[in-house]
């Protein structure tokens, strides 16, 4: 807003600018942007959840609580987000526990060697989300691979797939990538002279470990959490392809409710709900990240 | 590719040459189903109707379900791009309500009052262009004998190889009425607790209450053995899947879905969009319909011009074991109906 300002001034506008103005004008297209693309239709979303849903998907504008405490006087939505948040938090922890040691690896290596490791762990990423998931559907088959090498041990076969089980080992290994970078990238103080030290003082490995090397990768391990704690409650499509139609969770009921159903305004309400929820979490990690500084 | 965009080119200058009338072509824009409904619907009805109306382009807007029809016409409202929609019928009961279509009636179309009864729906703008029917599917491979009951989808000798598309799905929601049948509940909108019971028993046979990319391919390639589908798509994924998928009408009956066409408020097509919803209603074009994809027709006078071959694979023939289910009134009951799915059914399954 400088910006407009600026003109008043007489003599050479162009400095008078200052940092702030040229710093406001260099963010203004971005801000714009997001106005127009993200908080404008997330107000719209806001609007529509107080709108009143009519029974074959039509929506009455009114100003109504009834979405919000229709949510939470049924026992079947408290259920749901209850179920989505503690899926999404075993998945960000499974996660978390198969990619440590990974990330680990790759920071202490370095060369070429780096370089052909992290172009792996990122590869992944190359394929899409639909594509993985219908790997993992071919592998986790009642005929699929592991289920007949189980069954040819002698164990009865489990059921790896169509419930909550699969979309935990489905969303994991799609996730893996973004918590694997997310480590690397707070792994910075990890000084491998204080393992040394450590080591060098009579420390065992195991408590090395406890002692130094984890409290030091705390940041990494903040950022990949929230990230993954993100990205699994807002994925939609693995759970909708692996939990078969028997795991209830919050996106693949906004789905339901805003594209077959036609509830629009409960469909708004669950979305500001999901967004509440990111905000705890982003709020959470900022309270991690201060207790660890 | 550049030959062709110049043979293209050519043809159109040297087209547009010949005949100076055409500078006024008007372009319909048609929104249905995509996929294999598109690919059928464009060869048996777009393509001869732009060739017996040579001033009149159709444009073929294909969207995966309704859903995303009325969520497309919503945003649409001020200045309409779409001037014929064809979807599921309790979807533009909703869109009517908004104001979104007009009343397709005898002064849109002559054909409408050749129209089945069942076909034109109280409180709703279009009519009915297809019916279509839930049928029982089966891999021939692992059923050996074709069942002839839905009671097939309670044995337990399948357990975990049925596949059944659950509520809020219409295909899960005729379900129940034809399962609330068959526990001696005729009249649902009185109640479909007996159907619901039912059910419950058969949810621990069920494989996937959600088959993807849909319920025809699980079962062609033998992933489950059994499941429910709508008959048009069954019989055309039955022809493709290398006599893998089986289908049958069972004894008990079954329930129609309905897709009708409408007229979108403010086409700007206006006068050319009802010619093409009046050719769609003709019984020559609802026969072609038929033979093509075997939707059952809406037209009274079409049945006469469709084949033995593909009549028998319509409901056509089996009109009196066919439960009329007023969609109307379901979509008043399908909040609770779901509601009972997911406490009741679904989670016996689990």
């Amino acid at each position: 807003m400088t910006a407009i300002a600026a003109p008043s001034v007489p003599a050479m506008p162009r400095l008078a600018l200052g940092r702030t103005g040229t710093a406001t004008l260099l963010l203004l297209p971005i801000a714009i942007i997001n106005a127009i693309g993200f908080i404008l239709p997330v107000l719209n979303l806001a609007r529509m959840s107080f709108n009143e849903a009519l029974a074959g998907g039509g929506v009455r504008e009114a100003f109504t609580l009834a979405n919000w405490t229709g949510l939470f006087g049924d026992t079947f939505y408290v259920e749901l987000i209850v179920n989505s948040i503690t899926v999404s938090l075993g998945i960000t922890l499974a996660t978390l526990v198969v990619s440590y040691p990974i990330a680990l690896y790759l920071h202490r290596s370095s060369g070429r060697w780096r370089t052909f490791l992290t172009v792996l762990v990122i590869s992944p990423l190359l394929t899409s989300a639909v594509v993985r998931t219908y790997g993992w559907i071919a592998l986790l088959a009642d005929q699929g691979p592991i289920v007949s090498t189980i069954a040819a041990m002698g164990f009865s076969p489990p059921r790896l797939m169509f419930n909550t089980t699969g979309v935990i080992i489905g969303l994991t290994e799609i996730l893996m990538p973004y918590m694997i970078l997310s480590l690397l990238a707070g792994f910075g103080r990890l000084d491998p002279r204080v393992e040394e030290a450590a080591m060098t003082l009579g420390a065992p490995p195991a408590r090395t470990f406890w002692r130094v090397i984890l409290p030091l990768t705390l940041p990494g391990i903040a950022l990949g959490c929230l990230l993954c704690f993100v990205l699994a409650v807002s994925s939609f499509i693995t759970p909708k392809l692996l939990g078969g139609g028997r795991v209830f969770l919050l996106a693949t009921e906004i789905y339901d409710q805003a594209i077959v159903t036609l509830n629009w305004p409960l469909a708004a309400t669950l979305s500001m709900l999901v967004l509440i929820i990111f905000g705890a979490a982003l709020a959470a990690y900022a309270r991690v990240l201060r207790a660890i500084d | 590719m550049m030959k062709l965009r110049v043979l293209l080119g050519a043809s159109a200058v040297a087209f547009a040459a010949a005949t100076p009338a055409l500078a006024q072509t008007k372009t319909v824009t048609l929104a249905a189903y995509s996929g294999i409904f598109q690919d059928h619907y464009t060869k048996a009805v777009i393509e001869p109707f732009m060739k017996a109306h040579p001033d009149i382009k159709v444009e073929f807007y294909g969207m995966p379900n309704s859903a995303q029809m009325l969520g497309t016409l919503r945003a649409q409202k001020a200045s309409p791009q779409i001037d014929v929609m064809i979807m599921d019928v309790s979807v533009s009961k909703a869109a009517t309500d908004e104001g979104l279509f007009d009343k397709i009636d005898e002064s849109v179309s002559k054909n409408v009052a050749d129209l089945y009864p069942t076909a034109r729906i109280e409180g709703v703008g279009g009519v009915a262009v297809t019916f279509d029917n839930l049928v029982l599917l089966y891999n021939k491979d692992q059923v050996k004998t074709a069942p002839t009951s839905w009671n097939a989808l309670w044995d337990k000798q399948y357990a975990g190889k049925v596949t059944i598309p659950a509520v809020p799905d219409i295909q899960g929601t005729t379900l129940t009425i034809i399962a609330n049948k068959m526990a001696g509940q005729d009249d649902y909108k009185k109640t479909v607790e007996p159907g619901i019971k039912k059910l419950g028993e058969l949810a621990p046979n069920v494989q996937t209450w959600d088959p993807k990319p849909d319920v025809y391919t699980p079962i062609a390639n033998g992933q489950a053995a059994l499941g429910i589908g709508w008959n048009a798509r069954a019989q055309v994924y039955a022809n493709t899947s290398g006599g893998k998928l089986g289908v049958v009408l069972p004894q008990e009956g079954s329930g129609f879905q309905i897709n009708t066409i409408n007229l979108v408020k403010n086409a700007p097509a206006g006068d050319a969009a009802k010619t093409f919803i009046d050719y769609a209603l003709k019984p020559e074009t609802q026969a072609a319909f038929t033979e093509a994809m075997f939707y059952a027709p809406t037209n009274q006078k079409a049945q006469e011009k469709i084949s033995k071959e593909a009549l028998a694979r319509t409901a056509a023939g089996s009109m009196d074991k066919m439960i009329a289910i007023d969609w109307i009134a379901v979509a008043g009951i399908r909040d609770a109906i779901t509601e009972q799915w997911r406490r009741r059914v679904i989670p016996l399954s689990r």
